[in-house]
């Protein structure tokens, strides 16, 4: 437990705390005394710079076991998905308009896809099955000679449900379909060989795995076909694809918190193993309580559950001093339901009482403990305060 | 505009509900609206309200709200049950306008106590 005033932040799904490593990386470049140079300038200063951001492509580069070339900045894995999505559907538009994807994806993959179906683009929702996976075989069914992009996660962000990619790419490439894969929950904590793997557009952040906010990147493929316009105009830099000046400190940042990912990954993924087991544990025998997910095929940092004829709003405030999620951290502020969990075929209420806790390299099993001890006292308290329900 | 979605009030109420709990061999008012869920239990003697409780199913400013009442409305008279406005403990509770609708079913929930109690204070006088 790191947090200040006693918190037991569990919403690592959300975000990380920056490495202390990356942070003096960052910080030393950002001030007189350091690199701060604009990295397209021809002068010395300017190739310093560079120099900060060849590095840290060359370290992103190797997590991924990619060519460093073939990876585009961007201000995180929003930006990157709206640019494979829009950027692909408008560069290969004059082959075909049909598009591909599930309702279980982040907003920011969901979101360009409704703008474009504004735009006169078809879209096949792929709904999946109770735990949340994909029908491989209805992927295959739903491609058709005019479909020209598919666009399914690595790792749910609410449920940690992880798809098969590699299948799903091979299905794409066999059709000559662009694959783009959301990879914002998977980057270094998850094997990720993009290089061996038949995808062609991959979207990354640095803020899930201990790097700044405000940085990510876009795989782009090198193999016919895979093309995309631009969102942004203004400057010639990364190829005209996503002009800007670079912002040297949070690219190095990204690029050396994902060397930490690489080389901590395995203790990371056993350590998070340990502590998603040991608090279901916990809180498995609440009567009333649901797993969201799929146990067989999820990444052990997060923890669904929803749990019979509670509140989610009061769940989440008798849970303080833990920081846990309930829907979508990006739109918690909405009590809606999650629309991933309404997706899997959870009823309202369930949705609505659901809570993500999501574990990182910083959590203690102490923490975890206490999770799991302050999750069943806000359930009871919650029950005691409740009318009983008419049968 | 503040970033917290709690006044210190609700916290507290929210924390320590007093008056959770049902009255035995009371029946209570019960308001099933809007997805929330009220019940309010009353004692009375004379036209004085001894005792109060509650059960809700909502958010924190629902179950703040109710908790609010009974505190507030226990050893008074019946007729002062006409005086509780939704507006007022929204007010007391710094409640957002958005919630508005919550809070008057607890507003429903006591305009109903109120016409249970004089109804049966009426038969005992009968």
């Amino acid at each position: 437990m790191t947090m200040s005033d006693a918190l037991i932040y569990l919403d690592y799904a959300a975000t990380t705390p920056v490495d202390p490593r990356v942070a003096e990386t960052l910080s030393a470049l950002l001030t007189a005394d350091g690199d701060f140079a604009n990295p397209s300038s021809l002068h010395a200063a300017g190739r310093r710079s560079r120099a900060h951001v060849v590095k840290a492509a060359e370290r992103l580069a190797s997590l991924v076991n990619v060519k460093p070339e073939r990876l585009i900045w961007t201000s995180g894995a929003t930006e990157s998905d709206n640019l494979a999505i829009l950027g692909a559907a408008r560069a290969r538009q004059h082959r075909g308009k049909h598009l591909i994807t599930m309702p279980t994806e982040h907003k920011a993959v969901t979101d360009p896809f409704h703008a474009l179906q504004q735009q006169g683009f078809e879209v096949s929702w792929l709904h999946p099955d109770g735990r949340g996976r994909l029908d491989i075989a209805e992927l295959e069914a739903t491609i058709r000679s005019d479909t020209q992009l598919v666009s399914i996660m690595h790792v749910n962000n609410e449920t940690g449900v992880t798809q098969d990619i590699a299948r799903i790419g091979e299905i794409c490439h066999r059709r000559d379909v662009l694959y783009h894969v959301d990879a914002a929950q998977s980057l270094g904590k998850l094997p990720l060989d993009i290089g061996n793997l038949p995808v062609d557009l991959v979207s990354m952040t640095a803020h899930k795995i201990y790097g700044p906010k405000g940085i990510g990147a876009l795989y782009v493929a090198d193999r016919p076909g895979c093309t995309i316009e631009p969102l942004l105009f203004g400057g010639g830099q990364q190829r005209r694809l996503r002009p800007g000046t670079l912002a040297v400190p949070l690219i190095a940042g990204f690029g050396q918190a994902a060397e930490i990912a690489a080389s901590s990954m395995a203790d990371d993924f056993a350590h998070l193993t340990r502590l998603r087991d040991r608090l279901w544990s916990g809180i498995s025998g609440v009567p009333g309580i649901t797993l969201n997910g799929d146990p067989e095929h999820g990444f052990p940092g997060i923890l669904n559950v929803s749990v019979a004829d509670i509140e989610g709003e009061s769940l989440l405030l008798a849970l303080e001093p833990l920081c846990v999620a309930t829907g979508s951290a990006c739109n918690s502020q909405l009590q809606e339901p999650s629309y991933v969990l309404r997706a899997l075929g959870r009823s309202d209420l369930e949705a609505q009482s659901a809570i993500r806790f999501s574990l990182g390299r910083p959590t203690s099993a102490a923490d975890v403990e206490l999770a799991a001890e302050r999750y069943r006292e806000a359930v009871a308290k919650l029950r005691r305060i409740a009318p009983t329900r008419a049968e | 505009m503040s970033s917290e979605p709690y006044s210190a009030t609700v916290r507290a109420l929210f924390d320590n509900p007093a008056h959770a709990g049902e009255l035995p061999g009371q029946d209570p008012v019960s308001i099933d609206d809007q997805g929330l869920r009220v019940q309010l239990f009353a004692e009375f003697e004379g036209d004085r309200i001894r005792t109060l409780r509650f059960r809700a199913w909502g958010c924190p400013h629902v179950i703040a709200a109710a908790e609010a009442f009974c505190a507030g409305f226990e050893d008074r008279s019946l007729a002062d049950l006409d005086s509780f406005t939704a507006a007022e403990l929204m007010q007391s509770l710094a409640v957002p306008v958005e919630k508005t609708g919550r809070i008057l079913v607890i507003e429903d929930a006591v305009r109903s106590l109120g016409t249970k109690l004089r109804g049966t204070l009426t038969t005992k006088q009968d």
